[in-house]
């Protein structure tokens, strides 16, 4: 495997999304390239960053209210009745 | 236990919640009350399986809106119509697969008639956009555990989403249904109708450009990028 086939296949073995026969050429290629090495820790470390960088939002409670409220027309009435018991 | 506080909640407290969905189904409080006896067994099972594979999905896809109309308001109304429309076409789900993905791809149909249309040429980042977005999150989060309040993390949070959102969209795209929503590529390349190899080298350039963004605000803050992960 060269370089150029192994940066096509970057990103895949970064996400472990490489077939076995796949990862075995890379991993060969990296064993004996280091540029490619580098250019693979960086990538997955980039990955790393974006993961836990990026922050996730709770939705707000007023949107929760409103999908349930979608997926529950038939139970409104049980608690209407519930509430005035 | 906790579903029923939230009805009870909505109903009670904040009846003016459901304009949007009172607008595409004006009638829909009193069908639900009058034709409750006759609510079929099929439309129990339904709302309950709708529940369990949609909804739990809610916190994911509000992020992904967020993402896409850098504004709480829009994203809210974007949600809510993804949901609406998932619960109409919800028989047309393949049992089986990605409820989530299929979830995304509606939303992203959803924000692409309902947003851009009307929105700025394409791939023109507006910073100030993005740095006012991330602070009115910020304010509108303060009160939950999980904002942060050390500066410097707050600062890193934002380096990397400005970062994020200067790649074109493509990119961006790609890196966020990969990285932040765990997608597999053939989920990502059902989602962004293209080919599993456009999705790799998409990845692959996207992670290369990003990595460059970040180095330019390590350089400018005198952050080493190399251990930033590791200061959580």
């Amino acid at each position: 495997m060269n370089c150029q086939k192994a940066r096509v296949l970057m990103s895949a073995a970064v996400d472990c999304e490489l077939s076995f026969k796949e990862e075995q050429g890379f991993l060969l290629h990296l064993s004996e390239c280091k540029e490619c090495k580098n250019e693979f820790e960086e990538a997955k470390k980039t990955k790393m960053i974006i993961k836990e960088k990026i922050v996730q939002f709770k939705a707000p409670q007023t949107l929760i209210n409103s999908i349930m409220e979608l997926t529950s027309f038939s139970t409104i009435e049980h608690e209407d009745t519930l509430l005035f018991e | 236990m906790e579903r029923n506080l939230h009805i009870k909640k909505s109903i009670f407290l904040e009846p003016g919640r459901f304009q949007l969905m009172d607008k595409h189904d004006p009638t829909h409080h009193v069908q639900g009350r009058t034709k409750k006896e006759s609510l079929s067994h099929e439309e129990r099972k339904k709302q309950l399986e709708f529940q369990k594979e949609a909804v739990v999905h809610l916190n994911s896809l509000y992020n992904y809106a967020l993402h896409l109309t850098m504004n709480p308001s829009d994203a809210e109304d974007l949600v809510q119509e993804t949901y609406l429309k998932a619960y109409r076409f919800f028989n047309s789900f393949e049992r089986g697969t990605n409820c989530k993905a299929w979830l995304f791809k509606i939303l992203k149909n959803n924000y692409i008639n309902r947003f851009r249309k009307n929105s700025k040429e394409p791939g023109k980042v507006d910073y100030d956009l993005i740095k006012d977005f991330y602070h009115s999150i910020k304010d509108i989060q303060n009160d939950t555990s999980e904002a942060e309040s050390d500066y410097f993390h707050s600062l890193l949070h934002e380096e990397v989403y400005q970062a994020l959102h200067s790649l074109p969209e493509e990119f961006r795209e790609v890196i966020q249904l990969c990285d932040i929503d765990g997608f597999t590529y053939e989920e990502i390349a059902n989602m962004v109708e293209s080919p599993i190899g456009t999705v790799r080298s998409r990845l692959y350039r996207g992670r290369k450009l990003l990595r460059e963004q970040l180095e330019g605000y390590a350089k400018k803050y005198g952050i080493n990028t190399d251990n930033n992960h590791n200061n959580q």
